[in-house]
């Protein structure tokens, strides 16, 4: 489970001077179900993540991933979840395979344990055609492959992803989202940031839509469309982030 | 036990990098070729000594004194013809005898045209007049023979020299110049080509992200990379000693006289150098890893590192020029950063090695090292530091 309480995260900017990033987030995340993180660019979204994964530290409020505090305990959160998005990238002087056994003996993995599971994710994943090949001769879907398996690797009861299908082709985008939908079948808590739609209708249980720091929506997808009278995801989501066409608006006045 | 995973892992990616493999061959390289290049140099001034004497032809019977087995007299037509071949570069040094002495005028006088702004030219006058002195001198013998006057009034002062041995045989003169500076410099640049790439580097390259959602602690990550760095920065100094060890087992050179004293390196001059090597290899990874850490991208690390390879260099370069002045045997000098080991490698060269330097040039290093990755740990724990590109 996750369960964040007032998130806030401050940054200090010597141009723009202090400002808030992350302003109360509050939401909780369920085992075996996706909670999707909705925002524009600069919502706040990757923020979030970066402290529920104890990337950075939150300036207030808490977080709690599988039992364990952000701030009390973040080597045990760290040993807890998986994170992925499409701009972590990969060691491009390891092979695929010494990537995933490298990040398994850094979560402590070894010996026989650690090739049983290195072999688990290169079968599942269908790795082992270029296993023995440098990252940097990936492809972008095989380096999105290796991603997962990296991020999956230790067996995470928390899984977040960030934007993971950015820049990604159909099929790759298929796989990911296909192995979001598996993770999730297997009991997993996954908070899912995108702003994607149709990813959102295909994923996603719940929704948090994040608008200059702050939460705006917290439900079910059902939800959105209650609460707006929008049909379409996009244009309830719009709605909610009080987006407003230039067009339209030229256009009443 | 963390430290040491991310340590092999940072191993196993540098040694597939083309420039850690330069940076462990070029020492090998570059210490072998600047030693043929001074056994050249060394050559070529000894030949220059012994060069072709051009003598404007005369019947004075002196010139046949100036004939000796190493340096051969080609005669000329006249003056403005040698200075005409000096100009040209033909010959570096004319020789004109003046009149045959007489009672009268009992000196013979030699008149040497040369040019001063050439090095070989000069190395040729200094060897005339070394050969005249001593013809001068075999005459004032004969003479004070002849008037029955004891030879040694041609010395009434004689300066008698005598070697007092300082520690044990050392290496030649040139080698013991040149090896501190570049064993320090090789171990600078060694580990500095990479460094940029080991923090700053993985910001850019956004893998940083991954490793820092392990659960390997910041402070691990720091200790891992740092002795990867070291590692690379010792074999710099490493192989800078292999450089040495293959150009005095070659035979090119002047071997005989670069090589004075064998090889110049003893197992106790190579267990010091090794031991001052470790505090420094360790002081600079620590200081190139912060620089690493605070730098928000690979090009801004390598304008720190730019700055920082003149701040390495100029006390390396010092440590060459020690020996003109009488502060290598100061106590004092040991405080200063890489002077002070470039300073001890050169005793141990001489094989003068003194404990106590040893001791504190290891201490002030260790000290230094410790603060630098102190630094790097406290930068590396600053997010604002870390997550910025």
């Amino acid at each position: 489970m996750v369960r964040t309480h007032e998130l806030v995260k401050e940054f200090s900017d010597p141009k723009k001077g202090a400002f808030r990033a992350v302003n109360e987030v509050s939401f909780v995340a369920q085992p075996g179900r996706i909670l999707g993180l909705l925002g524009v660019n600069g919502a706040g979204k990757t923020t979030t993540l970066r402290m529920l994964s104890t990337m950075i530290r939150p300036t207030s409020g808490s977080a709690e991933i599988a039992g364990f505090d952000v701030l009390k305990d973040p080597t045990s959160v760290r040993a807890n979840i998986g994170f992925m998005s499409t701009s972590t990238a990969l060691y491009g002087r390891l092979t695929a395979t010494e990537m995933i056994e490298y990040f398994g003996t850094l979560y402590d993995l070894s010996g026989s344990k650690l090739r049983e599971r290195v072999q688990y994710v290169k079968d599942k994943l269908e790795i082992h055609e270029f296993a023995d090949r440098l990252c940097d001769k990936l492809s972008t879907g095989q380096k999105q492959r290796v991603s997962i398996a990296r991020t999956i690797l230790h067996d995470p009861q928390v899984l977040f992803f960030d934007e993971p299908t950015a820049g990604l082709d159909v099929v790759a985008s298929q796989t990911v989202m296909e192995f979001i939908e598996e993770e999730r079948d297997h009991g997993k808590t996954i908070v899912f940031s995108t702003h994607i739609m149709s990813e959102v209708e295909r994923l996603c249980d719940t929704v948090c839509i994040i608008h200059d720091g702050k939460v705006v929506h917290d439900g079910s997808v059902a939800s959105m469309h209650e609460a707006t009278g929008e049909t379409r995801l996009e244009a309830a989501f719009l709605k909610l982030v009080g987006f407003q066409s230039n067009y339209r608006t030229e256009a009443q006045s | 036990m963390n430290a040491l995973k991310v340590t092999r892992k940072e191993l196993k990616e540098m040694f597939r990098d083309r420039r850690v493999r330069m940076a462990f061959l070029m020492p090998i390289f570059m210490v072998f070729m600047m030693i043929q290049l001074f056994g050249f140099i060394e050559g070529a001034a000894t030949t220059a000594k012994l060069q072709t004497l051009y003598l404007v032809k005369s019947t004075n019977p002196a010139a046949a004194g100036l004939k000796t087995k190493n340096s051969p007299i080609i005669e000329i037509g006249s003056v403005s013809e040698g200075e005409a071949m000096i100009r040209s570069g033909k010959a570096g040094i004319v020789l004109e005898l003046g009149p045959t002495p007489t009672s009268e005028h009992p000196q013979q006088v030699i008149t040497a045209y040369f040019d001063p702004q050439k090095d070989t030219s000069q190395i040729a006058l200094a060897g005339v007049d070394q050969l005249i002195r001593q013809q001068s001198r075999v005459a004032l013998i004969s003479t004070l023979r002849q008037h029955g006057i004891p030879e040694v009034a041609a010395d009434p002062i004689q300066l008698k020299t005598h070697e007092v041995k300082v520690g044990t045989q050392g290496a030649g003169q040139i080698i013991v110049s040149l090896l501190p500076y570049m064993i320090v410099l090789f171990s600078f640049t060694g580990g500095a080509s990479l460094s940029s790439d080991m923090v700053a580097g993985e910001k850019e390259k956004n893998t940083l992200e991954t490793l820092l959602i392990s659960p390997v602690s910041r402070t691990e990550i720091v200790l891992g990379k740092f002795l990867a760095l070291a590692t690379v920065c010792f074999g710099g100094c490493l192989t800078a000693l292999l450089g040495l060890a293959l150009a005095g087992a070659s035979q090119a050179g002047s071997k005989s006289e670069m090589f004075k004293g064998g090889f110049g390196i003893s197992p106790v001059s190579g267990l010091t150098i090794l031991v001052l090597m470790v505090p420094l290899v360790a002081f600079f990874a620590s200081i190139l890893i912060a620089i690493s850490s605070y730098a928000k991208n690979s090009r801004e690390a390598q304008t720190y590192l730019a700055l920082v390879n003149i701040v390495v260099i100029l006390p390396a370069v010092f440590s060459q020029v020690i020996g003109f002045t009488d502060l290598g045997t100061k106590l004092w000098i040991n405080f200063i950063p890489i002077l002070n080991t470039a300073n001890n490698i050169r005793n141990a060269l001489l094989g003068r090695t003194d404990v106590l330097a040893v001791a504190i040039t290891v201490g002030t290093s260790l000290v230094i090292a410790g603060i630098a990755i102190r630094v790097a740990i406290w930068l590396f724990n600053r997010e604002e530091v870390l997550t910025r590109v």
